[in-house]
């Protein structure tokens, strides 16, 4: 077992020698970057990574720039978790047969897709992976849209969010599902880990990423990741998006160990409604009009009711 | 060794899909995804019972598609090590996205593939369906004609893919049903001959070379795509064809057991010949002996390496022959058939240019009879009495209803 | 990095992030690491900004939340200390200086074409704070 990265504070955080590059096509404000970065600089061990299709992986790896300093490799949409999955199959087959070249190592191996390649069509694909027990961390990064091919609806997107496939229009609001619960569906696979986490937070992040990578098996981490592009808001407003939905708790911390054992981990002194985290947002601009506004309530609603949710599960112990 | 090995008899009752199950015991694959489907399943299963039984020390990991399959067998490819698995039909379509992405990131895996129809409507049994899916995915393809033919190739596809000059993914077909659950004798290579003739694996831009990171699988727009496209097809055209005569010829000298990149039987001073694949080549081979004997000089070619397509080997296998029949056991859907259009490519500069007609047959797993052949050959002979095709190029045999015929 | 033919490089598009061997890639800091021309951090995506961050360390308190926050790995912080911008791989969104804590901001936006010495030298007093 390595020793766990010593990461007492921001400045001792600051020495990480990065292993993700600049020069990524990724566009300008986009959380997918700081996201990555905190899950890779948590560790100082090597690391075996993927990504699935999508804005990360279209903008690190354009021929011939890879914009990664570990090995890191991306099939398709939906197979980025088994990429990696197969990845540590090999690593297990070898190191049982003596054949590492480096047998000291103690490699983390991590997937990263998006909502679309979590939620949607990479699915059965992480289920499977959750299921079979692999030594593997798989983080989605939670934009709650299809960005990379022009903000088309997920199963993650949001009601009332206005997306390309599911427009506001003269007779509706946008999308009109409620966003999957994949955290749960996850941690009902009985995985050791799961998690949300969310970049503004970067000290919780850091210590679920270290955990996740601590324990033995699948670990699931889902993270919020605000898109300027997408989610219509100016690029330097980033952490301020990130910060409004953790603390209006639209996106709620927690981490649910063993499929059952809920703690949230990140409760605001002050929060905030979600009126001003959607008022912030281009995606929810249309909702502000009376005939609308009805929805903006609901969704407190339903924010209430999760955070309620959530406070008896970490209460009950169950 | 952590693992046990198995004593072997020289000669063993095996069916092509056991055959094959103990040859990928015997190449020690470090990592094996896989999924069960019909009719390869067997593969699988007796894997899985080798792992149980302490046979094998490598990785078996059953995922939950085929397409999982070779996603994981990538991975694991990319990684650094020796991987295989099997499937057909519906699986095999389900996996075509994935083998792309193999043959295009390089990565040697061999796919063991017991050919089977492909659905609506559904069938179970044997036809080349599957196998013709793939011809373009960019693998190299061989084709076993019998359960002796499924076990010996494997290690040949191992050895030719895992070749640094060649890193390309390697299909072994054999027939669903007819080879791979039909018992026959099957001559055996002990474990450590067998493991010796295909060697440890030696990796090669490999993920877990934690000092030499590498990036798999990259984007490459129209800048750069056609360039590395080419560059497999290069690799495919020049290099691969001579690594499988080598590793034949070093078989050989091993096991005694000849293989050829075309299987020629009789040809000779053939008038007439088939061309097929699979099972089919082994019933040709006696169709065509007993039409000797009836006074028409038949041969048959059989086609041992489907990609890359042996152009100039086809080419030189039939230029003394006056008539060909191709037999495709694929629905054409729209088009005369793979072998017919691949072998008419390779005669059409030819000085000879041999008179050839098509044939489809056996979908679905419906018998290609001895009586269906020797018609196939009296056609045939009669198209060299004539000087000319005497039937529609293209026509269905062993079909009900009335007579179907095309072109 | 030229367009070169067809056989001129490696098979299957795979890179390779460092030019020969590298034993601790995360215990190396990055001008201390042999890139190779097919890292991005070989590239460079300066044109991309119209606007640029300009930093003051006069008033910089080493909090790093501009090295956190920063998506283009661009706030270059050596020994716990802001040091400076990476300004080939800042593609100017402005992050850094929202996040910025400090009075006046040890980071200011600025047009791409503002002279940083000019700048430097008319940087905005303290705030008082408001009341």
């Amino acid at each position: 077992m390595s020793e766990i990265k010593k990461i007492k504070n921001l400045k001792e955080f600051s020495t990480s020698a990065d292993r993700f590059e600049g020069a990524n096509l990724l566009c300008p404000g986009c959380a997918h970057s700081i996201i990555v970065r905190e899950v890779l600089n948590a560790t100082n061990d090597d690391l075996i990574l993927s990504a699935s299709t999508g804005c990360l992986e279209v903008c690190t790896a354009v021929y011939p720039y890879t914009s990664w300093d570990a090995s890191w490799i991306h099939i398709g949409f939906e197979n980025g978790s088994t990429a990696v999955a197969g990845a540590e199959s090999m690593y297990k087959a070898l190191k049982t047969k003596g054949r590492l070249k480096q047998p000291d190592r103690n490699p983390k191996f991590v997937s990263f897709a998006g909502d679309g390649a979590s939620y949607d069509i990479g699915f059965q694909w992480i289920s499977g992976c959750m299921e079979r027990g692999h030594n593997m961390m798989h983080v989605v990064l939670d934009n709650e849209v299809y960005a990379n091919t022009g903000g088309q609806r997920s199963s993650s997107t949001p009601i009332g969010s206005s997306t390309t496939t599911a427009p506001a229009g003269r007779v509706s609001y946008g999308e009109q599902k409620n966003k999957k619960d994949m955290v749960a569906i996850m941690a009902a696979h009985g995985i050791p880990y799961s998690a949300q986490v969310a970049p503004n937070k970067w000290k919780d992040m850091v210590k679920k990423i270290q955990h996740g990578m601590e324990v033995e098996g699948p670990v699931f981490i889902n993270a919020i990741s605000p898109c300027t592009t997408e989610w219509k808001f100016d690029p330097k407003d980033t952490m301020h998006i990130t910060d409004l939905a953790t603390d209006s708790l639209v996106f709620p911390l927690y981490e649910i160990i063993d499929g059952h054992e809920l703690n949230i981990t990140y409760r605001p002194k002050d929060i905030v409604p979600v009126e001003e985290y959607m008022a912030a947002q281009g995606r929810f601009k249309h909702l502000f009009k009376d005939e609308y506004k009805y929805l903006i309530k609901e969704w407190q609603e339903r924010v209430d009711a999760k955070w309620a949710y959530l406070n008896r599960r970490e209460e009950a112990r169950v | 060794m952590a693992f046990d090995k198995m004593e072997l008899k020289d000669i063993e009752v095996w069916d092509g899909n056991f055959a094959a199950a103990q040859a990928l015991r015997q190449c020690q694959i470090d990592v094996v995804a896989a999924y069960p489907i019909t009719p390869s399943t067997p593969i699988v299963e007796g894997y899985g019972k080798f792992k149980a039984d302490n046979y094998v020390e490598g990785e078996f990991v059953m995922v939950e598609s085929e397409h999982a399959a070779m996603s994981g067998c990538i991975g694991a490819a990319a990684a650094g090590g020796r991987v295989a698995t099997a499937t057909s039909s519906q699986g095999y379509a389900l996996m075509v996205e994935t083998l792309y992405q193999a043959s295009g990131m390089r990565l040697p895996i061999v796919l063991n593939v017991v050919n089977r129809a492909l659905a609506a409507p559904l069938n179970v049994n044997g036809d080349h369906s599957d196998m013709y899916l793939g011809r373009d995915s960019g693998w190299i393809q061989l084709d076993a004609y019998c359960p002796q033919d499924a076990y010996d190739l494997n290690f040949i596809a191992f050895k030719v893919s895992e070749d640094h000059g060649v890193r390309l993914p390697c299909m072994v077909h054999q027939d669903g049903f007819m080879t791979s659950h039909t018992a026959q004798g099957v001559h055996t290579l002990s474990d450590d001959v067998a493991y010796g003739f295909v060697g440890d694996f030696k990796p090669m831009n490999d993920m877990l070379d934690f000092e030499h990171p590498v990036t798999h699988g990259v984007q490459t727009e129209e800048d750069w795509h056609f360039e590395h496209k080419a560059r497999q097809h290069n690799d495919l055209m020049t290099k691969v064809l001579p690594k499988i005569q080598t590793a034949f010829d070093d078989f050989e000298k091993l096991s005694g057991r000849k293989y050829n990149i075309v299987e020629s039987y009789d040809m000779d001073d053939a008038d007439v010949c088939v061309i097929c694949m699979g099972t089919s080549v082994e019933t040709s081979r006696e169709v065509a002996t007993e039409m000797r004997a009836k006074g028409i000089k038949a041969g048959v070619v059989g086609l041992r390496v489907i990609r890359p397509f042996p152009f100039f080997e086809i080419a030189e296998a039939l230029k003394n022959v006056k008539a060909i029949a191709t037999l495709d056991r694929s629905s054409p859907n729209g088009a005369p058939g793979m072998l017919f259009n691949e072998t008419a490519g390779a005669l059409f500069n030819t000085q000879a240019r041999p008179m050839l007609s098509g044939f489809i047959y056996g979908l679905g797993g419906r018998d290609l009879t001895k009586a269906h052949l020797v018609n196939i050959y009296k056609e045939l002979q009669a198209n060299v009495d004539a000087g000319k095709v005497t039937t529609q190029l293209q026509q269905f045999i062993g079909v009900r209803g009335p007579k179907l015929a095309f072109l | 990095m030229a367009k070169t033919g067809w056989d001129e490089f490696e098979i299957g598009a795979m890179l390779r992030t460092f030019d020969g061997k590298i034993d601790d890639i995360a215990g190396t800091i990055q001008e201390n690491r042999a890139y190779s021309q097919n890292s991005s951090f070989s590239a460079s995506v300066s044109d991309w900004r119209i606007e640029k961050p300009i930093f003051s360390k006069d008033f910089c308190i080493d909090c790093q939340f501009c090295w956190i926050y920063c998506p283009d790995i661009s706030i270059i912080s050596r020994d716990k200390k802001m040091i400076g911008i990476d300004m080939d791989h800042c593609k100017g969104c402005g992050i850094c200086v929202e996040v910025c804590p400090t009075n006046p901001k040890s980071l200011l936006m600025f047009p791409e074409q503002a002279d940083e010495e000019a700048e430097l030298a008319k940087w905005p007093a303290k705030q008082a704070k408001e009341k």
